[in-house]
Parts: structure tokens; sequence; C-alpha cells
């Protein structure tokens, strides 16, 4: 038999759990109705009863480093059909945002991005950065018509941005080696890398998440954000990596393949954005639900979205304002990007990990 | 005995049309000897009554025959002076609702019931109520809760109360707690206790007289008329009171066996009442170094729903756990509490009072069994649990260990005790070695229940109430609130069954109500419940008897005292005229007015046995009148059929079962005998407790009768049923019939 667990409440954890969303966590009384009605829920290791008590109990070691934490995608079947009014589905994004902070690397970076107050702070990097591209950066040659890169040269974005995606790629990786080691103490010993594969297959086609009963449009939503992502992703590599080579020249033909694909692609989550905000908001609980921490990343997302699309329109008219409002698209692709270890964002990253160390992604 | 008899057929509800009235008439004139027959085809109506008041009132008759639906049923219209013999026919639902209708056997079928109804009637003797001194007032013994309310409620009624209680102040338990588990809405929070208004209520009510540290010494004497020996400072009171209402409460399961729970491990083991007065005489400290406990694990269930201590739940100890989880956390904003439980059981609006304690961040509750609790070198005790939600083993570092323990009873059981006197003096006196060893032994058995008695009943059967389970008194709560097994004795509050104080103040008013009822009931001369309002009762023809004791023993009310011979000597207000001492006497010499041993074996004689010829088996069902009986009447309101073969006589109890009537059905040529009954056992519906259960073993003596007629044991079948289980009936019936018609006729048809 297993050495007993020594009891040790972490009640400050407690408390921030249920300010961070969790307010009804304590109300459990352990009927176990949620874990039957998820439709998610492994048979030998089901979700979200235990996650609720471990909650109670304040074991934050235990709970955050449970994969079942990711396998959930916040339907809300178990909050529909909760006896108590506990709402699960709710304390399970909350122990999401705790896992996120807690596993964060620098944790003053994820305790920075999770406080409110900081929320100056972390515009005023990028704000001064790219003031100061506008102001001092050498400049080519003024073109005939407005283009962005006669105020924001290129070449030094695109150096920046990958340079900046470096980093996120280097703190996501530190941030991740915490979780894999509180994983692996947890007693999650399957190997992630051939577990990858599936887990990707999984998310690309978010097939568990179509069996969710409750917020149909939610899958909708996030599977037209994730792609549109991923397509706004190969258009940026690729962009980048042209520009920077000289085998391209921005702005795009409006007929080229990869501005086609952008901008589909920018449609795309549009529009998933706000099916994802219009589900968020006709549920009123789980619009009190909503924490900084969701919406800090879910503006930023419909932000970067809105202001890129408004500023190639204002582009395509050539007003001047086009290039107030490219100022701010680069300010929130920057947030967005830097600070991906820390905010929702990050659900990608820890999701596909614990997928995959859980096997679940592997017909689970 | 009724020598006129009037009998009146009602032709009503299809009985005219399915049965040959005219004949029904010839058969109570020439055969039954009725001395007047008439026929009407509305007997319930204004009118048809008029017909039967008419005659009483000429003289012309001085018993009544009523042949119409079933004595159950329009009781009120047939409602007449009770010195006058009334006897009920069930032709309606018994007859023509469940045989079909102008048929041959469904016509013997009613023309056997009226030959014995008209028989009955004629061997009865008129009613004439017992007419002794009632006490109008009520004792109340114990000044808790249950007491204070049971005395105050009897008081208001205009009763006079005499209030027993044991210590130098009333309040009982409830007085000695810091606050109460919350009774009204919200209940969110504890509450005062809120005790001490109704305590002066009491102490200043001019119909209540108040005995503190006072015991009761004797209780002799009989409902209406019990006469209580009080003792106060070294001085006996008698007093004279018509019922009494037991108030005594419970007492804290003993801690002593609760080693296997840490009891007794440290000093900072302690119990939920041990808590409870450390939280009322001020903050809570660890009893080991004096300080402001920070983590404190309460063990729910110490010793209940556990076979090998307490069986029951005892419904509070949840309730009290959230209250001292309040008081903890009030007093300490940092102290961790933590609940092992079986199951939280918090009923009713509690479920709010769980709900309010568990929003509380620092409250933890987990279902789980405790496998140890051990003090560590520190000093801290570690609880260990395992089968937790959490789904293994978990180890709690607590200051304070709290052991939810539950109530046991502050009641006696006094057939125990009798039992131990017995076995005392077998002991000493049994004749042979083994008698005398196996005395000690039982006597060694019973050695816990020695001076435990309140009551000091003089009572044959025992000095206090007897038990039903687990050491309550209590009767079948379900069907018969607050009833004890003695009469105008009621149980209340937690001496009855494991209660809290919301639920005792009911029970009081209850048990109030109940000994009110018994007083007035006792001035009318009636029988309380289950036959409430009977004004007959038994006669002992005591010239016969031959101190076999059978029914003193048996009597399941300790109705009936002995005199040194073993004589009974009737107390005839405590009798609940169920019978069953008429069907122990060997003698047959026990009867009552309407129903003896001779009535009902005149009544088998008035069924008319076809011969061996006919091939028409006789069958004689003895069916118990409270549930048996109406079950019949509901499968005939349903219109089931069933086999015409059977002949209905309904008994008080199949207790009052004397075998005599079965050797005298198996006699005459009657082919089988059914006896149907109450459920009896560990959940028995018996309205008289055991009288099913009694029957059930005088069917030993009734296989001795058959051997001796050399007839088949299967002639005889003893069914349990159920009120609600008329469904079961016909084939119940219509398969013994054939059963009964395949063993072929009863050889001594025609003797």
């Amino acid at each position: 038999m297993a050495e007993a667990l020594l009891v040790q409440p972490d009640t400050a954890f407690i408390r921030r759990v249920v300010a961070a969303g969790g307010g009804d966590l304590k109300k459990c009384m352990q009927c176990g109705t949620c874990s039957a009605v998820c439709e998610l829920a492994p048979e030998d290791a089901p979700f979200p009863r235990k996650q609720m008590l471990e909650a109670q109990w304040g074991l934050k070691e235990r709970v955050l480093a449970d994969p079942a934490l990711w396998l959930c995608h916040y339907c809300g079947d178990c909050t529909a059909r909760c006896p108590r009014g506990a709402r699960p589905g709710d304390v399970m994004g909350a122990l999401r945002r705790e896992a996120v902070r807690h596993f964060a690397a620098p944790r003053w970076m994820g305790a920075a991005v999770a406080s409110p107050r900081a929320v100056v702070w972390l515009f005023l990097l990028p704000v001064l950065i790219f003031a100061a591209i506008a102001g001092w950066a050498p400049k080519g040659p003024a073109t005939a018509e407005m283009e962005f890169a006669n105020l924001f040269p290129i070449p030094l974005l695109e150096a920046l941005f990958f340079g900046v995606s470096g980093l996120v790629l280097v703190l996501f990786g530190w941030s991740l080696s915490r979780y894999l080691r509180a994983l692996r103490a947890a007693g999650y010993r399957a190997a992630v890398l051939p577990g990858l594969a599936p887990a990707l297959r999984e998310i690309l086609a978010h097939t568990r998440f179509a069996r969710c009963g409750q917020h149909r449009d939610q899958r909708l939503g996030h599977l037209l954000t994730l792609w549109g992502f991923l397509g706004l992703g190969v258009v940026g590599t690729a962009v980048g990596i042209g520009t920077m080579t000289g085998l391209m020249r921005t702005p795009l033909a409006m007929g080229s393949p990869f501005k086609i694909l952008a901008n589909l692609a920018a449609a795309a989550i549009l529009a998933g954005v706000l099916l994802l905000l219009a589900v968020r908001l006709r549920d009123p609980a789980r619009r009190a639900a909503g924490t900084y921490f969701d919406w800090f990343f879910l503006l930023i997302l419909a932000g970067v979205v809105a202001t890129g699309i408004a500023a190639q329109i204002l582009r395509l008219i050539q007003t001047p304002a086009m290039y107030a409002v490219y100022f701010v698209h680069l300010v929130l692709i920057f947030a967005l990007f830097l600070y991906a270890p820390y905010s929702k964002f990050a659900h990608l990253v820890y999701r596909t990990v614990a997928l995959a160390a859980s096997g679940a992604g592997r017909g689970g | 005995m009724a020598k006129k008899v009037g009998v009146y057929l009602c032709g009503g509800c299809g009985i005219g049309e399915a049965l040959n009235l005219a004949r029904l008439e010839k058969v109570a004139q020439r055969e039954a000897k009725a001395a007047l027959v008439k026929t009407h085809p509305f007997l319930c109506s204004p009118e048809g009554v008029q017909l039967i008041r008419d005659d009483l009132a000429a003289g012309a008759i001085d018993g009544v025959v009523i042949a119409a639906c079933s004595p159950r049923m329009k009781t009120e219209a047939f409602q007449f002076d009770p010195r006058q013999v009334l006897e009920r026919v069930n032709l309606r639902e018994h007859v023509v609702w469940s045989h079909p209708p102008k048929d041959e056997d469904t016509q013997a079928l009613a023309e056997d019931y009226v030959r014995m109804g008209v028989v009955k009637a004629q061997k009865a003797e008129p009613l004439e109520p017992l007419a002794e001194e009632i006490a109008r007032a009520v004792l109340v013994v114990g000044g808790g809760l249950t007491g204070l309310t049971a005395a105050l409620e009897a008081a208001e009624a205009g009763y006079e109360v005499v209030l027993v209680e044991k210590e130098a102040q009333l309040g009982g338990f409830l007085a000695g707690v810091r606050e109460r588990f919350p009774a009204a809405p919200p209940y969110l929070e504890p509450a005062p206790d809120g005790l001490q208004a109704k305590i002066q209520t009491v102490r200043y009510h001019p119909k209540i007289r108040v005995f503190t540290s006072a015991r009761i010494v004797r209780t002799e004497g009989q409902p209406g008329a019990f006469q209580v020996t009080i003792e106060k400072d070294g001085q006996s009171v008698p007093v004279r009171v018509g019922a009494i209402v037991m108030a005594t409460g419970w007492k804290p399961y003993d801690p002593a066996r609760l080693a296997h729970l840490g009891y007794g491990a440290g000093p900072d083991v302690v119990t939920n009442v041990e808590l409870e007065r450390m939280a009322a005489a001020g903050p809570i400290r660890r009893p080991s170094d004096g300080r402001a406990p920070s983590s404190v694990v309460f063990i729910q269930c110490a010793g209940s729903r556990d076979p090998d201590h307490l069986p029951y739940c005892s419904s509070v100890c949840c309730l009290v756990t959230l209250k001292q989880a309040r008081y903890l956390r009030r007093e300490n904003p940092e102290a961790a509490v933590y609940v092992i439980y079986k199951d939280m059981r918090t009923p009713g609006q509690y479920e709010r009072f769980y709900r309010a304690a568990q929003d509380d961040p620092l409250n933890f509750f987990t279902k789980g069994e405790v496998k140890s609790v051990a003090r560590q070198a520190d000093g801290r005790m570690a609880v260990r649990v395992r089968d937790t939600l959490l789904g293994g083993e978990i180890e709690i570092p607590a200051d304070l260990v709290v052991l939810a323990a539950g109530m046991v009873p502050n009641a006696a059981d006094g057939e125990a005790i009798r039992a131990l006197e017995d076995a005392e003096i077998k002991r000493v006196k049994g004749e042979t070695e083994a008698q005398r060893a196996e005395a000690a032994r039982k006597a060694e058995q019973l050695r816990s229940h020695k001076g435990t008695e309140i009551l000091h009943l003089s009572y044959r059967q025992g000095p206090d109430l007897p038990t039903l389970r687990y050491g309550f008194p209590d009767s079948h709560f379900v069907c018969f609130p607050y009833e004890t097994r003695r009469t105008a004795i009621y149980a209340a509050g937690a001496m009855r069954a494991p209660m809290d104080g919301a639920h005792a103040e009911q029970d009081a008013q209850g048990a109030a109500l109940k000994a009110i009822q018994a007083i007035e009931m006792a001035v009318r001369g009636q029988a309380v419940h289950p036959r409430a309002g009977d004004l007959s009762y038994p006669s002992f023809f005591l010239q016969r008897c031959t101190q076999c004791k059978r029914c003193t023993e048996e009597c399941p009310f300790g109705a009936l005292d002995e005199d040194e011979k073993g004589t009974p000597k009737p107390n005839l207000y405590r009798c609940r005229r169920c019978g069953i001492c008429l069907g122990a006497c060997p003698e047959r010499i026990i009867s009552f007015q309407n129903y003896s041993v001779d009535m009902i074996a005149s009544m088998i004689k008035a069924i008319e046995v076809p011969g061996e010829e006919e091939e028409k088996p006789r069958v004689l069902a003895l069916m118990c009148e409270n549930d048996a009986y109406p079950a019949l009447d509901i499968a005939g309101l349903n219109r089931l059929h069933y086999d015409a073969s059977v002949r209905v006589i309904p008994l008080r109890c199949l207790g009052s079962l004397n075998i005599v009537w079965i050797a005298d059905a198996l006699s005459r040529g009657m082919d089988g005998v059914l006896l149907i009954g109450c459920k009896w056992g560990e959940n028995y519906q018996c309205h008289f407790i055991r009288g099913s259960e009694l029957a059930d073993r005088r069917m030993e003596n009734v296989k001795e009768t058959l051997q001796r007629l050399r007839l088949e044991r299967e002639r005889i079948q003893v069914a349990e049923l159920a009120l609600d289980e008329s469904w079961r009936l016909p084939a119940l019936i219509n398969e013994f019939v054939e059963k009964i018609r395949r063993m072929g006729p009863n050889p001594y048809k025609g003797f």
C-alpha cells in the first residue's frame, strides 16, 4: 500500500482558487455526479470529483500536477448537473489558472501576468519598444503609397519577433520542465514523446471536445480559433523568413496565396473568439466566474485580430490612421507572444503535454 | 346473553341482486332461530336505521345482527346503545363483491355467514363499561427539554402534572451546552439554547408540581390510577396519576469502549460531550497544554453504526460536530477542522447548516474509516484514515481529536431485569446442577441490568418498560407513535429514539397528547390504541384456573399480575383487549362479553359442512382483524374473486387463537384451516406486538392434535399478510383450497 498522504492544507491556495473563479468550490459534497456525467473523464481516473476534494483540502501539489485538469474542456456538463451548485467546471478552470501560475518560470513573470496591477507595466514595455522603433530606427526610402514599413522597418520587426518567439520557447520549456517534474513526482510516468503525435492529432481534430454536451458552440469557436492561429503561424513564419531573406516584400498583393490564407485565418480567429465570448456572456454564472486571467488572453487575442484587419483596411484606403492602429496591433502581438507562457495561451502547451503524459490522446 | 336477536338484511350495493334474500331470511328465522328478520333495500339510510331503532325501543329485540357491508363500514350509521349486542355480517365485501352472483355456492356462503352472525349475537353479552375513579393527572419523568415540554403541554391542556427530575436543576443535557444547532430559519448559525424561559414557565405553572433531586421508588396500579411513590430528601411523597410520560433522555456512549479510536491514548482525545462541556465553560483549549488547538479532527460515528458498539445512528452527532466546528472556527480563524464521516446526516432543513459549514474554507470533510489515532513524539495526535474520498490513506496531524459518540437511552429493560431476578432465584433453587449452572450463566449475562429501573413498576413482567430494539422502549413508531408496551406509559424524546431538541419537543407534544387520550379513554372505560374505544374487557373464571401462568407471561402489555400461587390478577385498565390471554389459556376460562372461546366455537359449529359425496370442501379461515380481514375487504372492493368454500372468522389478534377451534373445525369435518396474521419478527406489523408470533408458536401444539386425529399437517396453513397485500389474498386462498381438494375430503365428515 502506498504511503499515507500527510495532510497539510495550503490555505492560501484554497482562498486563491475560490477567488479565481472557483467561488463555489466548498459547496461540493462529493456525490460524484460531475464525474458520472462528464463525457471526457476516463473510466479509470474520472474527474472532476476528486479534483474538487483535493482543491477543497488545499492539496496544491497534488491537484496541480493532475493531467485531468487539462483533459477538461470547460463545457459545463458537470456544472449544469451539480445538485449542490458547486460549479465544478468553473473550479477546474480556476485550477488551470493556478497551474499556469504555479509552474510559470520565472515565477515573477507568472505573478505579474496574473496580477491586474501589473498590466500597465506589461504593456508599457512593448509600447516603448515600438515607439523607439518608430522614432529612431533607420528606415528605407519612403514609398509612394503609404506602407507600414515607412514607420516600422519590416526586417527589424521580424528580427524582434523571431527573437521574442525564441525567448518564449525557452521560457515555455523552462515552465514545462517544472510541470513535467511535478507530473513525474505525482506518478504520471507515461513517456511524453510517443504520446505527442496522438495528442496533437486529438488537438487538431477536437474529437474529445465534441463529446461535451453543454455549450456546443464552444467547440466550434475553439476549433476556428486554433486553426486560424495555426494559419497565421504558418503565414507569419513564412513571410518573416521571406522578408528577412529578401525573397518577399510586404505588403503582399491581395491575391497572393499567403495573403488569402492570412485573411482567412484572421477571419476564422475573429469568428471563433466572438463565438467564445458569446458563450461566456450568455451564461451569467460563467460571466461571473470569468476572471482577469481569462479576459487578458481573450481580449488580447481579439484585439490582435481586430487591429490587424483594421490596419489592413486602413492601409488599403490609405489614411495615416493606419500607423496608429498598426502600432496598437504590434503592441498586442508582442504581449500575446511574450506573455504566452503565463497567460491562458499556455493551455495549448500544457494540454498537449498532459494529453501525451496521461495517454488520454491515445483513444483513452 | 341476547335472547331475542333481530336480523336485518340489506339489499343494497348489489346484495339483493346477487343473493336470494328470501332464502336467507328463512335460514335466519328457521335455522338460526332469530326472533325477528327484516329486509330493507337500503339499510344504512335513515329509514333503514330507524327500523332497527324502533324494534330496539319497542323491546322486540335485545340484540342486532346487521347483514350488510363489512363491519368496518357505516359504523356511524349502525351505532346503537353499547349495552345492546350488535353483530355485523359481511355480505357485501366478503360475499357478493368477491363471488359470482346468483350462484349456489355464493348463496351457501351467505347463509353460513348469517348462521354464524346470529349464533355469535346470541352468545354475546351486553357491554357494561368499566367505571373506576380516574386521576386526571400526568406524571412526567425527566426534566429536560422533552419533559419540560410534555409537562407544559399537558398542564396547558388542563391536566395536573407531576414532574420528577433526578438532578437538582431542570433543563437536562441542553441546559449545559454553549449553543444549540439552529432550529429555525435560515438554519445557518448555532443559536442560544432558549431553555431558561421554559424552565421558568414550568417552575411557576400552577398546574405543575416539580420534584427535583427526586426519584421514583414505586409505581403501582394501572392507567387512570397509577400510585406513584416519589422520594425526595429522604421523604416519600405519594402521587396518583392517570398516565405517565417517560422523558428520561439519554447518556453518552461509554467512551472507555472507544480505545480503538484513540480514547485514552492521551488527554487530547475527547468526546463530543466533553468538548461541549469545555466549550460551555470557556474557550476551547487543548487539555494537555492549555493552548488553543489549530488543527482539530472530528471522528464521526465513533462507536455508532457499528455492530460491535451501537448499531444505530444517533442522528445528532453530525449536527453537533458542525456546531462545534463553528465554535472552533470562530475562536481561531486559522484553525483547521477536519471531519471524517461515514455519511453526513443532516436531515431536512439542517442541510442548510451543513452547507454553511462546508462554505468555510478551513472546514475539511471526507468520508473515511479511521485506521489509527496515535500520539506522536511531539505530543500531537496523528489520525490515519483509510478508504477516503481522496483515494488513499491519509494522515492528519491534530492538536485535538474529537470522537462524535452516540446516544444511549436512559431507559431500563424491564423484562431483562425480571429475567435476571428469575435467574438469580433459579441459581439457588434450581432442581438440577445443570439448571443452576444455566441460571448462573444467564444471570451473569444480565448483570448489567441490575438496579437500572427508573419507574419501579409493580408489574409481574418486570419493574420497567420492555425494550424493543437497542434498548429503546419504543413500540412500532410508524404505526403506534409514543406507545410502549405498558398501557398509558408513553416514551418521548431521546429515550424513545435518538433525536435532536426540535424533534424532542414534537415528541413531547405527541406523548403528552397520548397521555391525555389514555386518561380520557380510561374515564369512559374504553380501550386505547389499537382497539381504541372498545368497551369490552376480559373476565376470568378463576375457580377453574390451574395457575399455569401462560396468560400472565404472554400478555404483551403486562396487564396481568399474579398472586403468590400464580393466579392471574387482572388490571383491566392496562388491557388492550387483544385476547391473547384467551388464546393462551388451556382451561378456556378467559372471555370477553363479545369474544370468547365458546362464541367462536359456536360460529364454527354453525357452518354447514357438505357431506363427502357432494365434493364441496369447507375451509375455515381465521383472520387477524387488523390487517388480514380489512385486506380481504379491499380485495372485495376491487372485485377480486376467490373460492367460495372459505368461511372467514375475524380474530382480534391471531395471538388470541385458541387451538381448540382448530380441533373443533376438523372434527366437524371441515377440510382445512387457514390462519392469516400480521408479519412478525424483526420488522413486525402485529398490532399487539407478539400476537402472530405466539400463534405461530401455538401451531406446535396443533401438530399433536393433528397426529391424534391422524390428519395431514398440510390441512393447516399459517400465512403472514400486510394490509397493503390484498392482491395476494385470492391466490393464497385459491391455492390452499386447491391443495385441500387434491388431498381429498376430511374423513371426519358426517360424524
